[in-house]
């Protein structure tokens, strides 16, 4: 029997088009003490900066109405450690491996991405969307210019295929996933989180060092579908789709607006076994729907 | 899933909870307790164990907002979404303990203080425990505490961390507000005495993932969730 749910993206076979969302699955490895995670189409690991950090002092979540703001601030341990050790450890689940690389200068990125070509990894995913970093990140997302100038550089050097993760805090974000694409990007992936604030209200003082944190989970998600449908029906390139999925139904959502493969970020905090759900929720659509493959309806709204 | 199995009203801002059906877990060790089932509100509360026999497990939870209210007005009988036992609890030592308390901070020293006579009934377990203000809650936690203590000190609105004897012959636990941790760890650490800590953070996984419960230690990042909640005093407060 064919699997219905194998999922390609740009010469990347995912035995189903649910991905673990960069920044919310660590590498694998804590999340798999609680359950298989091989059962994953994807995972993207935390995201990863060039000689590594060690985050945002102060707090650094917040619940919000159906949602959280975090301000980690890209905490990891840099491209070599991940090299040397974190891959394996995520090559060993079994599913689709996507390093995520963030940046604060553009030798950041295309340094950075050239370490990782000594890595067993399946897909670059390049973070020119991180609202956490004071200088960077999200910075090469925001205009048309930048995101094209450190998408081409970074397809230059990369031997993986480069998906872009794009934030919804630019002006014109299908601009610059035209821009993306063009640059020579082989897929998109959107949306990373939306800027938003809280406030300390005894100390009168934002409750972040940073001020402004990322906004995610079910909060977000009409906003990330929407956002989904203009950009998949932009650009010719496969979208990945994210943004609040926290059931089956909003994966499927997210596919009819254009999604080739969907990431489950913060819904994985609220409640792991969604992702099962997911899943299986997405396989019984198929078989109730007699579709041979999920990419059927993918874009069909 | 888990079945509550009773809730119990100290007073206006702190009651108990159990729950039935619960991997059991060590003490200083925490749950990830959802107040919901929908997305709103959408984390789980890390709530660490006040006592525990078998697969029941009790909760001492102060009421500070949305989410430990909804758990306190939480029906018995019903299905709660609960995971866990996560973290590392605390240290399994020999010889005399005294463990510091602050407000629900508390809870965990009690079972920890269970265990510990248990395995060591000779041993010498002096437990101090500081509350803001007169109330059921804190009279429940005193009485309790004096059944596994050999002796107990009920502060009400004072420094708790001044009544304590610190000495190199014993092993000193303390949970609580992180002014009083820091402050026990400044006097324990002018007599050369080993002082735990116990962290309360913001926690959204849990599980070590999310890294919002970061800690920036002596040795650089930890995670109160999965490298802690317990700590040497002297890694958390290092500068």
């Amino acid at each position: 029997m064919n699997n219905p749910l194998l999922t390609n993206i740009c010469g990347v076979e995912l035995k189903n088009p649910v991905i673990a969302a960069s920044g919310v699955f660590g590498y694998g490895a804590e999340y798999n003490e609680l359950f298989d995670v091989s059962i994953l189409g994807g995972i993207a690991g935390k995201g990863l900066t060039l000689s590594g950090s060690a985050g945002n002092r102060g707090e650094r979540i917040c619940e919000t109405p159906s949602g959280m703001l975090n301000s980690i601030g890209l905490q990891n341990n840099g491209v070599k450690h991940f090299v040397e050790v974190d891959c394996a450890q995520m090559r060993s689940h079994g599913c689709a491996v996507i390093a995520n690389l963030g940046g604060h200068c553009e030798q950041d990125y295309t340094e950075g991405a050239r370490l990782l070509n000594d890595a067993d990894i399946d897909l670059l995913e390049l973070n020119i969307s991180c609202p956490n970093v004071r200088q960077g990140g999200m910075a090469f997302g925001m205009n048309v210019h930048d995101a094209f100038d450190v998408t081409r550089k970074v397809k230059d050097i990369t031997r993986f295929p480069l998906v872009v993760k794009l934030t919804p805090n630019a002006p014109d974000v299908v601009a610059v996933a035209r821009a993306c694409a063009s640059a020579g990007a082989d897929a998109l992936s959107l949306v990373n989180t939306f800027l938003g604030m809280a406030i300390d209200l005894n100390a009168r003082k934002p409750f972040f060092d940073n001020v402004y944190a990322g906004l995610s989970g079910p909060a977000i998600r009409p906003i990330a579908l929407r956002l989904v449908h203009q950009v998949a029906h932009s650009v010719d390139i496969p979208v990945i789709g994210m943004g609040g999925i926290a059931s089956c139904e909003d994966a499927l959502a997210f596919i009819m607006a254009g999604a080739r493969a969907v990431q489950v970020g913060a819904a994985i905090f609220s409640d792991y076994t969604c992702v099962a759900r997911i899943i299986d929720g997405l396989r019984d659509y198929c078989v109730r729907n007699r579709l041979s493959n999920i990419g059927e309806i993918c874009g069909i709204v | 899933m888990a079945v509550i199995s009773e809730v119990r009203i100290l007073d206006a801002s702190t009651f108990l909870l159990e729950l039935s059906g619960v991997t059991p877990g060590a003490p200083g060790q925490f749950y990830m307790i959802k107040p919901g089932a929908s997305t709103a509100p959408f984390l789980g509360r890390p709530i660490s164990i006040f006592d525990a026999e078998g697969d029941r497990v009790r909760y001492y939870i102060d009421i500070v907002g949305e989410g430990t209210r909804m758990l306190s007005r939480a029906a018995v009988g019903a299905h709660i979404d609960v995971t866990g036992p996560f973290g590392n609890g605390f240290p399994d030592v020999d010889g005399d303990v005294v463990l510091i308390g602050g407000a629900a901070g508390a809870a965990p020293l009690y079972y920890y203080a269970r265990r510990l006579r248990e395995r060591m009934p000779d041993r010498r377990i002096d437990a101090y425990i500081g509350f803001s203000r007169e109330c059921p809650s804190a009279e429940f936690m005193a009485e309790a505490m004096r059944h596994v203590s050999d002796s107990t000190v009920l502060n009400i609105g004072g420094f708790i961390t001044a009544d304590v004897n610190y000495t190199l012959d014993a092993t000193y636990i303390a949970c609580g507000p992180d002014p009083m941790m820091a402050d026990a760890h400044r006097r324990a650490s002018e007599r050369g005495a080993l002082l735990y800590v116990s962290l309360d953070k913001r926690m959204a996984c849990g599980v070590g993932a999310c890294l919002g419960c970061v800690c920036h230690t002596g040795s650089g990042p930890q995670r109160a969730c999965k490298d802690g909640p317990v700590f040497d005093s002297r890694e958390v407060y290092h500068e």
